[in-house]
């Protein structure tokens, strides 16, 4: 064999040999899970450093890590999180999980749903809230969740000093969904926006005690500032919605928790829930909105702004 | 100190301290008609940013810990450790409190059981309490021959229960949740924390497959709860009330309020209205409180409950 075979011998050997430890790194990766990459070391947060190892857990699994909160997580469209805690050098701890949703509009939705609104917001990732002593931000598929357990200065300090190196190893971005624009902007309360995906999501929000006629695609929930509430729901077809809103006001008429006032002022349906509250309902197109407040005028003018 | 027991030991202590369960359950039988009655509706309430206090303050409101727990009573406790994330489970110092009340009137051994992790006891600070007062703390694997199947002879949904065996070689029970939000039926409290003594696998049964919180979903799940506590009557209830999720429960991280109140006694249902009241929810909208009362478990009307609050 001439030198110059035996080379090209020895190079391909070697490129197999490289070839092979590669995928073997690339399997042992994927056994510990994709999301370790995304926790941050002890170096590249001053002060604080990895307390014990992560853990991981991916689809039903989740049930393992959170029995009883893992619904919410399903409905949204779950796929895996990763967890590691965090200590500082003066002892204080932080949690750190990242949650892989399906999509980015779970992850927005899911952010949605965890955050109270009245937080402090902060520049991670597309949005995130600090309250007291936790810390959520979404990025593309992903969902932050660093929590203290306690909201001293360096505690908090920590979190968002954690927050960061993760949003800079996040991948991904993104916008909300585009059912958020049916919120309309005017008067609408910072950070009360909910994106909804299921029964689940909107008992939290608004409860109508059925399924009947709530089968939507996707939903969304603001706050105005004169305690008005807007909820638009997509049915996806006209055609859905025009079958889901029969089933719902045929179950809210014959519901002893709804009773139906008479609207003088508009041809909306109207009802009125057991603590007062006046819902008017208008349909348009695959949406079906809500409007929801204690006065008959102001709910019906809450349905009336939905865009 | 923490001690995890797998099957193969549980059996075989199970074998050679046959004759000590079976004395074991006849003292538990002669406990429970030992000790005196409380009247059923008396919930009492210790109030104050104390939360150990409170809880001392709660159970003397109601009479003392001697009233429930006998001496020489092997007492069984079930503190709420599902998660770190503050508001979300039981206060050490709750637990410190009531540990040392049983031992002050005579308790013979204090257990914790649980088949969650060490760590989550570590985590949430209750197992530095159980080992600072010398309680025990028994962890069992998730393993189905660790459970006792407890037939429900009035169960609608849920027929049998598989109770931690460990439990019936305790003289009593002191059930002591948190109360707190729960994302799918919106509260937890003293009914929904027995589901920490039965087993994992039973537990999921009372989630319908692909649950999506249709309300015949949820009334199953409550339905199943309201059952779970026709098997198991604990003698004295004590909920943290302190400091509370009330958004993204029951794990949490989620919004917290702080009514800094302890509520005990022994109606769950009459202590299950009044805690969700804390927070602006109607008992009547949680189906296991409006259940749990049409079946005989408790008063959910709190005008006909007798209160006795105090700061501590």
């Amino acid at each position: 064999m001439s030198r110059a075979k035996r080379k090209e011998r020895g190079a391909a050997a070697a490129l197999l040999a490289l070839v092979l430890i590669c995928a073997a790194t690339a399997a042992a990766v994927c056994q510990e899970g994709p999301l370790r990459a995304y926790l941050p070391g002890g170096a590249s947060v001053s002060g604080w450093a990895r307390d014990g190892g992560p853990q991981e857990y991916e689809g039903e699994n989740l049930y393992t890590y959170i029995d009883g909160g893992a619904d919410i997580y399903q409905e949204y469209g779950f796929t895996r999180v990763a967890i590691q805690d965090y200590k500082s050098a003066a002892g204080k701890s932080a949690s750190l999980e990242i949650f892989e949703m399906s999509t980015a509009a779970a992850a927005f939705g899911m952010f949605s749903f965890k955050r109270s609104g009245s937080g402090k917001a902060v520049a991670l990732g597309c949005e995130a809230e600090l309250e007291s002593y936790y810390l959520n931000f979404w990025k593309g598929r992903f969902l932050a969740t660093l929590t203290g357990f306690d909201d001293s200065l360096e505690t908090v300090d920590g979190l968002l000093a954690i927050g960061a190196a993760v949003d800079a190893k996040l991948p991904g971005g993104g916008g909300e969904p585009p059912l958020v624009g049916a919120l309309p902007a005017d008067g609408l309360k910072p950070g009360s926006v909910k994106y909804l995906k299921g029964l689940l999501g909107l008992n939290n929000v608004y409860p109508f005690y059925t399924a009947r006629g709530l089968a939507f695609m996707e939903a969304v929930r603001g706050l105005y500032d004169s305690g008005e509430i807007l909820i638009v729901l997509d049915y996806g077809t006209a055609e859905a919605r025009r079958a889901a809103w029969l089933e719902l006001r045929s179950e809210l008429e014959s519901s002893g928790r709804f009773e139906q006032p008479t609207n003088y002022l508009t041809d909306a349906v109207v009802f009125k829930d057991g603590k007062g509250q006046y819902l008017a309902f208008s349909e348009s197109g695959v949406r079906l909105a809500v409007g929801i407040h204690s006065t008959l005028e102001w709910a019906l003018a809450t349905v009336a702004r939905a865009r | 100190m923490a001690r995890k027991i797998g099957r193969r030991e549980f059996v075989r202590k199970s074998a050679q301290a046959g004759l000590t369960l079976a004395l074991g359950a006849g003292l538990a039988t002669a406990a429970r008609a030992a000790a005196p009655k409380v009247k059923a509706s008396i919930v009492a309430v210790g109030i104050g940013g104390d939360y150990e206090q409170a809880a001392m303050k709660a159970v003397s409101l109601l009479g003392g810990m001697k009233k429930f727990v006998p001496k020489n009573a092997r007492v069984a406790l079930l503190p709420n450790v599902q998660s770190r994330h503050p508001g979300s489970y039981t206060k050490p110092e709750i637990l410190r409190a009531v540990i040392r009340m049983c031992r002050k009137v005579g308790a013979k051994e204090v257990n914790c059981l649980s088949w969650l992790t060490v760590k989550q006891w570590e985590d949430t600070g209750l197992k530095a309490v159980i080992d600072a007062e010398g309680a025990g703390l028994k962890i069992f694997e998730k393993d189905e021959a660790l459970f006792k199947p407890v037939p429900i002879p009035g169960g609608q949904a849920l027929k049998e229960a598989r109770i931690l065996a460990e439990f019936y070689g305790h003289d009593l029970l002191i059930n002591m949740p948190i109360t707190k939000d729960h994302a799918g039926n919106k509260f937890t409290g003293t009914m929904k924390n027995l589901m920490g003594l039965n087993s994992p696998a039973n537990n999921r049964t009372f989630h319908r497959p692909n649950w999506k919180t249709d309300p015949n979903d949820v009334a199953h799940l409550e339905q199943s709860i309201v059952d779970l506590n026709k098997a198991v009557k604990p003698v004295l209830n004590v909920v943290d009330a302190t400091e509370i999720i009330v958004t993204n429960g029951p794990f949490g991280p989620g919004q917290l309020m702080r009514p800094e109140k302890v509520v005990a006694g022994t109606d769950r249902v009459a202590i299950d209205a009044y805690c969700a009241g804390l927070w602006g929810l109607d008992p009547k909208d949680i189906v296991q409180i409006k259940r749990g009362a049409e079946q005989g478990l408790g008063q959910i009307d709190l005008t006909r409950v007798r209160f006795r609050e105090d700061y501590a």
